[in-house]
């Protein structure tokens, strides 16, 4: 597993928890919209001690 | 000792006599025969989304918990007019981060000849874009009517290879992908 420089925390056990996707969503508010990727990105991540998920809105550098 | 893989099979149809429900039926039992897997029936008919909206806004608790739990998922799709059920795809849509990087395998059902074929067909691009991976096997039921007993017992089992090929399939990427999931890191 890569380090992440502010990796999520597995609510559960405590442990880091693993950056595996990242997905294109679309608000219901527009105005939230990335204007070059016409939505937003979320970023998945998986607790590899329990499975559990969560997702956080990423943070975009340039396209 | 490896967690217990959770396999939900989701019956995507409300239609009164529907005939996709043995079918549903037989793919949990056939399921719940494997080790090392849990599962359940979801019926959309029983799920209480609204239908004065759409997508995440109808998010119901229980079946987005189904689904962050779940690991791969079958979709019992009939099909209706050569395409799949809007109150599937309206389920469906109810979530999103939740399928993400995990399996899916779509079972067919018809009353004609096809088996569904078409239906899946049109299912296949939507579930790629909700994040799910899909198998390359399918099951058909063709002709379903006379497929199942009056007691919903199957009278051909010649259906059963094929869906012991599709499970073996769809279990191989629930594992790899769980793995995936857990240990693999977006580069």
């Amino acid at each position: 597993m890569a380090s992440e420089a502010k990796p999520m925390i597995c609510p559960e056990c405590g442990v880091a928890m693993n950056h595996h996707a990242e997905k294109l969503v679309y608000p219901s508010d527009a105005t939230a919209a990335d204007a070059e990727l016409g939505g937003v990105v979320e970023e998945l991540h998986t607790c590899p001690e329990c499975g559990a998920s969560a997702s956080r809105r990423a943070v975009l550098g340039s396209l | 000792m490896e967690r217990a893989l959770f396999i939900p099979v989701m019956l995507g149809t409300v239609r009164q006599g529907r005939m996709s429900l043995p079918v549903a039926r037989l793919m949990v039992a056939e399921l719940s025969r494997r080790p090392g897997i849990e599962t359940e029936l979801i019926d959309v008919a029983r799920l209480p989304l609204r239908v004065d909206d759409a997508g995440e806004a109808t998010k119901d608790p229980t079946f987005s918990a189904q689904m962050s739990r779940a690991d791969a998922l079958v979709v019992v799709s009939p099909e209706y007019n050569h395409g799949y059920s809007g109150l599937l795809k309206h389920v469906l849509d109810s979530c999103l981060k939740e399928y993400v990087h995990k399996a899916v395998g779509v079972v067919g059902v018809s009353a004609g000849p096809f088996g569904g074929a078409r239906g899946i067909q049109d299912l296949l691009p939507v579930l790629r874009e909700l994040g799910l991976v899909t198998v390359f096997w399918d099951v058909n039921f063709s002709a379903v009517h006379g497929v199942f007993d009056e007691a919903g017992a199957l009278r051909d089992p010649a259906y059963l290879p094929r869906i012991d090929k599709f499970l073996k399939e769809l279990v191989w990427m629930a594992r790899t992908l769980r793995h995936g999931r857990e240990h693999i890191a977006l580069e």
